[in-house]
């Protein structure tokens, strides 16, 4: 039984693999076959050709017996499905016979794949990334996770210590913890720098190589050791110009001073966009259960241990420690992940879910394009009839044919898949880049495992998307051309009807027709929010104002200073102070202010009720606005006078003040017009609302740049700065903000060292940012929707090709017996426009529906009337790809038509 | 003697009795049937290629290139214990055919 099986698995293989070596053996044995059958019959008195003559008669054809002989071996099958060089140099011919067909499929192909592949790439790097370091599956994180308080417990110096020594199953465990220092130079100018305090023996973990000098060894860590620092590549090119002597150079850290020892080489930034590593001094000895600094705990695999052994191992030792340690570590439980897992963006199962949904969406719009191309093809298959029965005829069966379309459509879909992944990874980059503001955590960088490099999983990926697209645009119109081939045959010729498009092509016309309407709305919608964002005038001239966000240090730089949060806060306001006053006596300064939020940065949302005269809120979570808390001389500094009733005065910003002053737009918005001044509004939060106190609305501000998630309307509020971290100035200044830049984090230094500016910019450049992004967005859904409604169009000019070419006969014999343009239209293009009708009725619902949801409410008259003209313009859009099908069905001459019948 | 179309399915058990006599080319496969039918029944040419690719292809016959008789490259097959098996089961399912037939056919009006 095995011994048959193996046969015929070999027989199999070989029939696969070596078919030409196969066959060229069985015509050996033909040839043989038929030598000494002729040589019989001329020992039997025939001449030699009269005998090779009837043996080859007698014998048959060749070809036929080879084909009958594969048949034999079970390769039918495959030979069916198998497609040769020659299918795909058809199917090239084909592509180049049809340009038009080439050109627009292939376009749709290669943006369903741009599309599909950009979003695997960007899913895997959230979800998947890869780990730029040597065995990075072996670098581990180790953690505390406090059960009855569900979150991680950061505080385990005493845990490290602990586990450092009794370990096994993870070697040189190291801890980090990332702090921003202030880095002075030489120059004078203290800026920010990402920096992690770590473990000599993280670099033996991470096993990357100092560029120059060396990194941190363990005498770097002992209390009484000199300072030093190992500083990153682009830190080196950017702060010390490249500097080749950099190494011995002594630079200050918050005012200590610390000498650079070692520069890594380019891409390291553990732990993850850090450029600056100083020793980790953890005094070990003294430290208790659950206290002292948070510190993140990593290390590589131990030689032969797995993570699940290091994770049974961490897990004894967490009992141990809960039955010494009963009061800290009762509901500790140490937990043990790769790095990879660690740095996951996305974990939780909604994420998966939204992941899910994300991929659902793309692979529809890779099905609709798809579908679209093989409705092409269908048509172009249509006029391929007669080409399609001869081969039918000839014995091509129909899987035969249809793989013979699968093989055209992989030909597409190949170059297809080449344009698609070039603009891919060219899209990729440029969305990293136009995201650089929101995935760079402030310092400019990505994480350093982030690239723009498409992965070889994304190429894997991408070629089984171009074979579900061949499949979708050439497998789908091949089985649709090929059914009941022989019995259309027998009555049809080219032109006379019969295959006709069914439910399922009418289906996906009126899909895509209705998705066609649906996108330019969508593209109005972020279009208008990002018009809004961009084109808000501001009524003070924002040019001259420079924008910083205050940090500060939390640790002081003298040592037995008071750590506490009052403690920290104090610092903070007075450090605030002493930056204020010396930069109002600053040559050149107009003004500084202090906020919450500046304008241009965007205001969070808040809920708010007014006691009476406020409009219905159209959302029903009620009115979402904007708030800040500013100075009482925010609008002095900004020029900007009241519009109605008064601002705050300085007697006022103290917690319990209940007083608010609201911008022009919340007017507008809010209350509808009404004047405000007298009502009081609260806050309406998730807890008791009647806990929030009223505050009286004292005076109309005009709309000086709030920006929320909900448009400009905001109220604002009497800052307390004793209890507000971190602040944001505005600074006014004579000529380009920019020049004053430098001066301002001389001053800030000066004042005290840890204080820390960040966003340091002009304030016109604020919201930059953001509006890059979103422009990013309105150019991606604007070629989306270009790019759909070229589809439609190119979908209705195909069908009604298709409904000329299919009833060109009858077109000539309604012609023949008198019929008008109009009958005659209205007759071909009855079908075709039902489905033209359908697909503008549901795109129409969908309008409907979108208008609905982006204004929480049923349309205006005034939204019914533009969804009217809205319609009738698409309308006449896709009207027109009927215009050179009408013409040339216009133009049949039934001479022409009916010369064949 | 007159020659007679093979019954459907008669083809693979006559050429596993001929290869099971020594091995074989395909011609000479034809000839032996020919002979121990006493020319009584005839092959299709064609026909005899695609049956010897299915018992190949089943691992009732192994074949292996040689040189035949007028010194031309050939391929000889020969059975193998799968076809052994198989042939000695046909032939035994044949032999009760044909004698039942046999004795169907050779049935008196007395004996009904």
């Amino acid at each position: 039984m095995v011994a048959e099986l193996m046969a015929m698995v070999r027989s199999l293989w070989r029939g696969v693999v070596r078919t030409r070596q196969v066959d060229a053996d069985l015509k050996e044995e033909f040839r043989l076959h038929i030598e000494l059958r002729s040589a019989d019959l001329v020992r039997a008195g025939m001449t030699p050709a009269e005998a090779a003559r009837k043996a080859r008669a007698e014998f048959g054809n060749t070809e036929h017996h080879v084909e009958k002989a594969r048949n034999a071996r079970g390769l039918w099958w495959f030979d069916e499905m198998r497609f040769s060089w020659l299918d795909l140099k058809l199917g090239g011919r084909m592509l180049v016979k049809y340009p038009v067909l080439t050109i627009v499929g292939g376009f749709s192909m290669a943006f369903a794949i741009w599309i599909g592949a950009g979003t695997f790439e960007g899913i895997r790097q959230l979800v998947f990334p890869t780990i730029p370091l040597p065995d990075a599956d072996r670098i581990v994180m180790l953690q505390n996770w406090d059960a009855s308080a569900n979150r991680p417990e950061p505080r385990a110096t005493h845990d490290f210590v602990a586990w450092r020594r009794s370990v096994q199953t993870v070697q040189d465990l190291s801890a980090f913890r990332t702090v921003t220092r202030n880095l002075l130079i030489t120059d004078g100018l203290a800026e920010p720098v990402f920096t992690a305090e770590m473990s000599a023996a993280a670099f033996r973990v991470l096993r990357v190589p100092p560029l120059l000098g060396r990194t941190l060894v363990e005498s770097d860590e002992q209390a009484n050791a000199p300072l030093v620092a190992v500083i990153g590549y682009d830190l080196w090119q950017t702060r010390f110009k490249g500097d080749s002597s950099v190494v011995g150079r002594t630079v200050r850290l918050t005012g200590v001073p610390s000498t650079i020892v070692g520069v890594m080489p380019a891409r390291f930034a553990f732990p993850r966009t850090q450029e600056f590593w100083v020793p980790l001094r953890i005094d070990g000895s003294g430290a208790e259960p659950r206290q002292g600094v948070a510190i993140q705990i990593f290390g590589r695999l131990a030689p032969g241990a797995s993570l699940e052994e290091a994770r049974k191992e961490l897990t004894y030792l967490g009992r141990r420690a809960a039955v010494d340690f009963p009061h800290t570590h009762q509901h500790l439980r140490p937990q043990l992940f790769t790095f990879a897992e660690s740095v996951r963006a996305l974990n939780g199962p909604d994420d998966s879910m939204m992941l899910l949904t994300g991929n659902i969406y793309v692979m529809l719009l890779l099905v609709l394009v798809c579908a679209n191309v093989g409705l092409l093809m269908f048509a172009r298959a249509t006029t391929r009839e007669t080409e399609i029965a001869v081969r039918s005829a000839l014995g091509a069966s129909r899987r035969r044919i249809v793989m013979q379309m699968f093989a055209e459509a992989l030909v597409l879909g190949g170059v297809a898949a080449v344009v698609g992944l070039t603009a891919a990874g060219w899209g990729v980059r440029w969305a990293l880049d136009l995201m650089r503001e929101v995935l760079t955590e402030g310092n400019g960088h990505f994480p350093f495992w982030v690239d723009g490099e498409l992965s070889p999983l994304t190429f894997v990926y991408t070629a089984l998307l171009t074979l579900l697209a061949a499949a979708i645009a050439g497998i789908l119109p091949g089985l649709k051309i090929t059914r009941n081939l022989g019995n259309r045959l027998k009555s049809t010729t080219p032109g006379a009807g019969g295959t006709q498009f069914g439910g399922m092509w009418t289906a996906l016309i009126v899909v895509q027709l209705a998705v066609t309407m649906g996108f330019p709305v969508v593209t109005f919608f972020v279009r208008k929010d990002t018009t809004s964002l961009e084109t808000h005038p501001l009524p003070f001239p924002v040019d001259q104002y420079l924008s910083v966000r205050l940090d500060m240090e939390r640790v002081p730089t003298e040592a037995g200073a008071d750590t506490s949060a009052a403690a920290f806060q104090g610092r903070y306001a007075a450090a605030v102070q002493k930056l204020e006053s010396r930069l109002e006596s600053e040559l050149g300064v107009t003004g500084v202010v202090f906020g919450q939020h500046l304008p241009r940065q965007y205001h969070p949302n808040n809920q708010v009720e007014v006691d009476e005269g406020a409009v219905t809120p159209q959302d029903e979570r009620g009115h979402l606005v904007g708030s800040s808390e500013v100075d009482p001389k925010y609008l002095d500094v900004l020029g900007v006078s009241m519009l109605s009733g008064r601002w705050f005065n300085s007697s006022e910003a103290n917690p319990d003040a209940r007083v608010a002053v609201v911008n022009k737009a919340f007017v507008d918005r809010v209350m509808g017009g009404r004047n405000p001044i007298g009502r009081r509004l609260r806050y309406v939060r998730n807890s008791d609302p009647e806990k929030e106190p009223w505050l009286e609305i004292i005076g109309i501000a005009p709309d000086v740049g709030i920006r929320s998630g909900w448009g400009p309307a905001g109220i604002y509020r009497p800052l307390v700065r004793a209890s507000m971290y971190p602040l944001n100035a505005a600074i006014h200044v004579q000529g380009d903000p920019k020049v004053f830049a430098p001066r301002l984090r001389a001053i800030a230094t000066d004042v005290d060292v840890t204080l820390q500016l960040t966003d340091l910019m002009p304030l016109k450049d604020v919201e930059n940012g953001e509006a890059s992004f979103h422009a990013f967005w309105v150019k991606m859904t604007t070629f989306v929707s270009a790019m759909i409604l070229l589809f439609s169009l190119v979908s209705i000019y195909a069908v009604m090709s298709f409904a000329v070419s299919r009833r060109t006969r009858e077109i000539g014999v309604r012609v023949a017996l008198g019929g008008t343009p109009w009958r005659i239209v209205t007759a071909v293009f009855a079908h075709p426009l039902r489905q033209l009708g359908m697909g503008l009725l549901a795109g129409t619902l969908l309008v409907w529906v979108l208008q609905g949801g982006t204004d929480n409410g049923w349309p205006t008259a005034t939204e019914v009337l533009t969804l009217g003209a809205y319609t009738t313009l698409m309308t006449v859009v896709f009207l027109i790809a009927c215009v050179v099908p009408t013409r040339r069905a216009l133009a049949v001459q039934p001479t022409e038509a009916l010369r064949d019948y | 003697m007159s020659t007679a179309e093979l019954l459907p399915g008669t083809l693979d058990v006559l050429i596993l009795k001929a290869v099971s006599l020594g091995k074989l080319h395909g011609y000479a496969v034809l000839l032996r049937i020919e002979q121990i039918s006493g020319g009584a029944l005839l092959v299709q040419q064609g026909a005899l290629y695609q049956a010897l690719a299915r018992l190949e292809h089943r691992g009732l016959l192994d074949s292996e290139w040689g040189t035949s008789e007028n010194n031309r490259k050939a391929k000889y097959y020969r059975l193998t214990a799968a076809g052994r098996r198989t042939l000695g089961v046909e032939a035994a399912s044949w032999k009760r055919l044909s004698d039942a037939i046999g004795l169907a056919l050779s049935a008196k009006p007395e004996e009904a």
